[in-house]
């Protein structure tokens, strides 16, 4: 192998003819493997070693020029490897070429990471998760009969022949039931979910680079891209047509998740001036949780303020910040919010 | 050029007859193809953050800054360390200006009005009453630890507080005086 690498390099340089030809100076080169065996013994452990490959001449050294043979190429190489691009377009399960799994480090649309596991996420994984468990245990004696599931939706009073296998109502006033307090057991003890901030912009209407500022901020905070946001309704006195772009969102999930939040209650709001905590009201009842960052608050993020001058003072928005979390109710949720540092003050509601 | 045998393409033409109708159903299956988008995200530097205390724990934000030194945090923030008198907002009246201007303003100029150190031991003889609780709701911690022993109990209802309109106009109210 140490004599096929040390005949190639120097020849690399030579045009192809003259290689073919083979002359004089392939004869008076020492052949290193037929001698190696005899004096040169540590090499010879050494398989792919070109050290046994003698110096080069100096007339070799003239000739080996790559540099010239690169510029006088008309034509680019072709690359030494298999070059695989995942496929564009999902085609559907029935086609013959197929997208990879998203996993798949080469698929179009694998994302890396993690890259590391956020210090409020560990605080949670090694002592939130299991005191949240122990202390909440409500001992229910072996035996004891379940409590049946109230009935919620509104029954038909079968006065008419109709209502036979009807469906259930809804309940008055509101079209979503508010989800059934679960025990929190080892199964399911809350944790965050996902944290979504959005912002409504309706200056955008008006003047699209308010909305190009939200953008950037939102992406800036939370380090994903935002989805914009359309209006949904006419309003004649707030100049505001159904449809248009007036908004955006952004959703961390997980890992940046608990990142978020661990910089919003370590860093953003003990700097926010008489700050009392989030409104123990807050809630829809299912364990999601919800403040608000007034764009004075936003400026306090440390990705903002690394870089104000990006963003004009009066175009910086506010911003609904919704904790999602996979508590089944309020009181569950403000349980482990407490737990991981964020503060609530008021009368609680439910 | 040569000219094409016109008699060939007619007998490769399928015979079309005007009766049959094309159906609305598409005939062969149809599947658009779905573009697979790359993930767009901005680079995220791996950040050293310094709380006031002088811990430090790493990031990853979009914030190219190596090293975040806060000033206020939680570590020196009264709401958080509610314990550290040094924290606490203590009024320096060495010259005794305060209180002459106290004398004769009266108390109403104050911003805040000091928790009676009495009131504390009122509450805490009658436990169980409801001002107790409200003490304890407003405290953070503790209000923690009510909030678990609530939970064993199964005590607190539903339609104890305010609904979120009625404590904003509650809280208006408040600052307007």
């Amino acid at each position: 192998m140490a004599s096929v690498r040390a005949l190639s390099r120097p020849t690399r340089g030579l045009p192809l003819s003259q290689i073919s030809r083979q002359t004089t100076s392939a004869c008076s080169r020492r052949w290193a493997s037929s001698q190696a065996a005899a004096a040169e013994v540590p090499l010879e452990d050494l398989e792919d070693s070109a050290l046994g490959a003698p110096p080069l001449s100096e007339e070799e050294k003239k000739t080996f020029r790559p540099w010239k043979r690169q510029a006088d190429r008309k034509f680019a190489l072709p690359s030494g490897r298999y070059n695989y691009h995942a496929p564009k377009y999902d085609r559907g399960p029935l086609h013959p070429v197929q997208p990879l799994p998203s996993s798949e480090p080469t698929a179009r649309d694998f994302v890396p990471g993690p890259f590391n596991l956020p210090r409020l996420r560990q605080t949670y994984l090694s002592t939130v998760a299991s005191d949240l468990m122990t202390l909440t245990y409500n001992h229910i004696p072996p035996g004891t009969p379940k409590k049946p599931t109230p009935q919620r939706l509104r029954q038909w009073d079968g006065s008419s022949p109709y209502h036979e296998n009807r469906s259930l109502r809804a309940p008055r006033g509101a079209p979503v039931l508010p989800l059934l307090e679960r025990d929190i057991n080892f199964t399911n003890i809350p944790e965050i979910k996902e944290i979504t901030l959005a912002a409504y912009v309706p200056a955008a209407l008006q003047d699209m680079d308010n909305l190009l500022v939200a953008r950037a901020a939102l992406l800036a905070i939370t380090g994903v891209l935002p989805e914009m946001t359309k209006t949904k309704t006419n309003v004649q006195q707030w100049k505001i047509r159904a449809g248009e772009f007036a908004g955006c969102k952004a959703t961390v999930r997980g890992n940046e998740a608990y990142e978020f939040f661990d910089r919003c209650v370590n860093l953003v709001f003990p700097r926010i001036k008489d700050w009392k905590g989030i409104e123990a009201t807050t809630g829809d009842s299912s364990g999601n949780l919800a403040w608000g960052f007034t764009p004075e608050e936003l400026k306090l993020f440390p990705e903002m303020e690394v870089n104000m001058g990006m963003y004009p003072p009066k175009m910086v928005p506010g911003c609904r910040v919704y904790v999602k979390t996979t508590a089944t109710s309020d009181r569950q949720a403000r349980l482990l919010l407490q737990s991981l540092g964020l503060p609530f003050f008021g009368e609680v509601k439910n | 050029m040569a000219k094409l045998p016109t008699s060939g393409l007619q007998v490769l033409r399928r015979p079309t007859t005007a009766t049959t109708l094309p159906s609305p159903i598409p005939q062969t299956q149809l599947r658009h193809a779905t573009f697979i988008p790359r993930h767009r995200r901005p680079y995220k530097f791996t950040q050293l953050v310094q709380l006031s205390d002088g811990s430090t724990y790493t990031v990853r934000t979009t914030s190219p800054v190596a090293l975040y030194k806060s000033a206020k945090d939680t570590r020196n923030h009264i709401l958080w360390q509610p314990t550290d008198k040094s924290l606490r907002n203590v009024e320096v009246d060495e010259a005794g200006k305060l209180a002459a201007f106290r004398e004769r303003y009266g108390r109403g100029w104050d911003a805040e009005e000091p928790a009676a150190p009495e009131q504390q031991g009122t509450t805490a003889a009658a436990a169980g009453t409801p001002a107790q609780k409200a003490e304890v709701e407003s405290d953070p911690f503790d209000s923690l630890v009510g909030l678990i022993s609530d939970f064993a109990a199964g005590t607190t209802s539903n339609t104890a507080g305010l609904s979120a309109k009625e404590q904003a106009k509650k809280d208006k109210g408040g600052k307007k005086k």
